[in-house]
C-alpha cells in the first residue's frame, strides 16, 4: 500500500510479470482444474440462484416502504416498488443464469420484466 | 445450555469499552475477526516465506490460492481488474478462514453475523460506486441503461436496473450470512439429538447412531459450503468490479 | 375480534396463494425437466420460455405476497 502513489511504476512491473507468466503458463497444460472447477460451479451457481431472486423482491419491498415512510404515499410505494422488485429479482436470475449479458448491455429478453 | 442450538451465535463483551455513549466493547466476535486476520496474514507469510523454487505442500496452498483468485480475477474483469486483486484476495481469504475457524468447535462464527457479512458487501459495493464514478464520471450511469429499449419502457428499465444493482449488497450478504447461520444450526440440533438419545438407556444410545452419522455427514458438507461460500463472494465480487471497470459493455 | 388479529390473520392466508405458486412453478420446471431429458438438443432454445413462464407464474404468487404485506404494514 506504501508505493501505491506511482502507480505507473507499479503497471509496468505487473505488465512485465504477466507477460513472464503468459510464457511460462503455456507450456504447461491446464487439464485437470478446469474440469474441477465445473462441478463447483454448478453447486454454487444453485445456490447463488435462488438468492438472487429474493434479493430483488426484498430490497423492492424495503425501497416501497421506506419511500412510503418518508413521502407518506401508502400503499403506492409498496406496491409499485415490490412489482418493479420482482423484475429485478427475474434480472438478477436471467443475469446470473448468463441469458443476459451484463449490465448496460443489449438485453435480448427485456421484454419478460414488464409484465 | 448447551443443547440450545442459538447458543453459539450470542455475542459476550470481554472487554467492555464505551466512548461517548457508543459501545465499542471488545467483542468475542472482534477477537476472531482479529484472530481470521490474524491466522490467514501469518499463514501466508509464513508458508511463503521460505520461497521454495519447488514448492512445499504448505507453499503450494498459498500459491493455489494466489492463483485461483488471479485468474478468476482475470477472466471476470480482464488485466485491468488485476489492480483489485488484493482487495479481492483479502476478502476471499477472510471469508474462506473465518468460515472455517467457525468449524471448529466452540469457536464463534463471524460470518454467521448479517452484520459483518453486510459490511464486507458494503465494502464491495462502495468500492464499486466510488471507482466507477470516478474512473468514468457520470458515464458510469450508463451502466443503468441498456441499449435498444424503445423510449416508451426507458423509465421502467431503469427503474427496474436500478433496484436490481441495490439488490446485490443485500443477496451478497444475506447468501453468505444465512448458510453460515443454517449450517451451524443444523450441526447443532443434529449434534443435540445425540445427547437427548443417549440420555435414554441402551435403545436410545443405539439409535443415536443415526444423528451421530448425520451430524459427521453434515460437518463433511459444512466444510464445502465454508468455501463455496467464499468462492461465490470472490466470483460475484470479480462480476461487480468488472461492471466498475468497464460499464456500458 | 381484534383488528390487528385479523389483519395477521388475513395476511397469513393471503400467504396460502405462494403455496399455489410453488406448486406451479413445480409443475414448469419439472416437465421443461422431463422434455429436455428426452430432446436435450431442443432444451435449449426454449429456457426463454421457461423463463416467461415462470416469470408469469410467479407474478401471481407476489400478488398475493403483496397482499399479506398491504395488510401487514399500511
Amino acid at each position: 500500500m506504501a508505493n501505491r502513489g506511482k502507480p505507473g511504476d507499479l503497471d509496468g512491473r505487473r505488465r512485465d510479470l504477466e507477460a513472464a507468466l503468459a510464457a511460462r503458463r503455456r507450456e504447461r497444460p491446464s487439464g485437470g482444474e478446469g474440469a474441477e472447477r465445473g462441478g463447483k460451479s454448478d453447486f454454487a451457481n444453485a445456490l447463488k440462484l435462488s438468492s438472487e431472486f429474493i434479493a430483488g423482491v426484498v430490497v423492492g419491498v424495503a425501497l416501497g416502504w421506506f419511500i412510503d415512510r418518508m413521502a407518506g404515499t401508502s400503499p403506492w410505494g409498496l406496491i409499485i416498488f415490490l412489482l418493479l422488485g420482482f423484475g429485478a429479482g427475474i434480472l438478477n436470475v436471467l443475469r446470473s443464469a448468463g441469458l443476459i449479458a451484463e449490465f448496460g448491455s443489449k438485453a435480448p429478453k427485456k421484454g419478460d420484466d414488464d409484465l | 445450555m448447551a443443547t440450545d442450538p442459538i447458543h453459539q451465535f450470542q455475542i459476550s463483551k470481554w472487554i467492555p469499552i464505551e466512548i461517548g455513549g457508543l459501545d465499542f466493547s471488545f467483542t468475542n466476535a472482534s477477537a476472531f475477526m482479529v484472530a481470521t486476520v490474524a491466522g490467514a496474514g501469518a499463514f501466508l507469510f509464513l508458508t511463503t516465506s521460505s520461497r521454495g523454487l519447488v514448492p512445499g505442500r504448505l507453499q503450494s496452498i498459498s500459491e493455489m490460492a494466489y492463483e485461483f483468485i488471479a485468474s478468476m480475477l482475470r477472466d471476470a474483469a480482464g488485466s485491468h481488474g488485476m489492480r483489485f486483486f488484493p482487495f479481492v484476495f483479502s476478502l476471499f481469504m477472510f471469508v474462506l478462514v473465518a468460515n472455517l475457524l467457525g468449524m471448529f468447535p466452540y469457536f464463534f462464527t463471524v460470518t454467521s453475523h448479517v452484520i459483518v457479512t453486510f459490511a464486507l458487501a458494503i465494502l464491495v459495493i462502495g468500492t464499486v460506486l466510488v471507482y466507477g464514478f470516478w474512473k468514468h464520471g457520470l458515464g458510469f450511469l450508463k451502466l443503468f441503461v441498456p441499449d435498444g429499449v424503445p423510449g416508451v419502457l426507458m423509465p421502467l428499465v431503469v427503474a427496474i436496473e436500478v433496484v436490481s444493482f441495490l439488490s446485490r449488497p443485500v443477496s451478497l450478504s444475506v447468501r453468505l450470512f444465512a448458510n453460515m447461520l443454517a449450517g451451524h444450526i443444523t450441526l447443532k440440533v443434529f449434534a443435540g439429538f445425540v445427547t437427548s438419545l443417549g440420555a435414554f438407556g441402551v435403545a436410545g444410545a443405539a439409535g443415536a447412531v443415526l444423528p451421530l452419522a448425520m451430524t459427521v455427514a453434515l460437518t463433511g458438507l459444512e466444510f464445502l459450503v465454508a468455501f463455496l461460500q467464499a468462492y461465490v463472494f470472490a466470483v460475484l465480487t470479480c462480476m461487480y468490479l468488472n461492471d466498475a471497470l468497464h460499464p456500458g459493455h | 375480534m381484534e383488528v390487528e388479529a385479523a389483519k395477521a390473520i388475513g395476511a397469513g392466508i393471503a400467504c396460502l396463494g405462494m403455496g399455489g405458486a410453488g406448486i406451479g412453478l413445480g409443475h414448469i420446471f419439472g416437465n421443461y425437466l422431463a422434455g429436455a431429458l428426452r430432446n436435450p438438443s431442443a432444451a435449449d432454445g426454449q429456457f426463454g420460455r421457461l423463463i416467461f413462464g415462470f416469470a408469469v407464474t410467479e407474478a401471481l404468487g407476489i400478488f398475493s405476497l403483496l397482499v399479506a404485506l398491504l395488510l401487514l404494514f399500511t
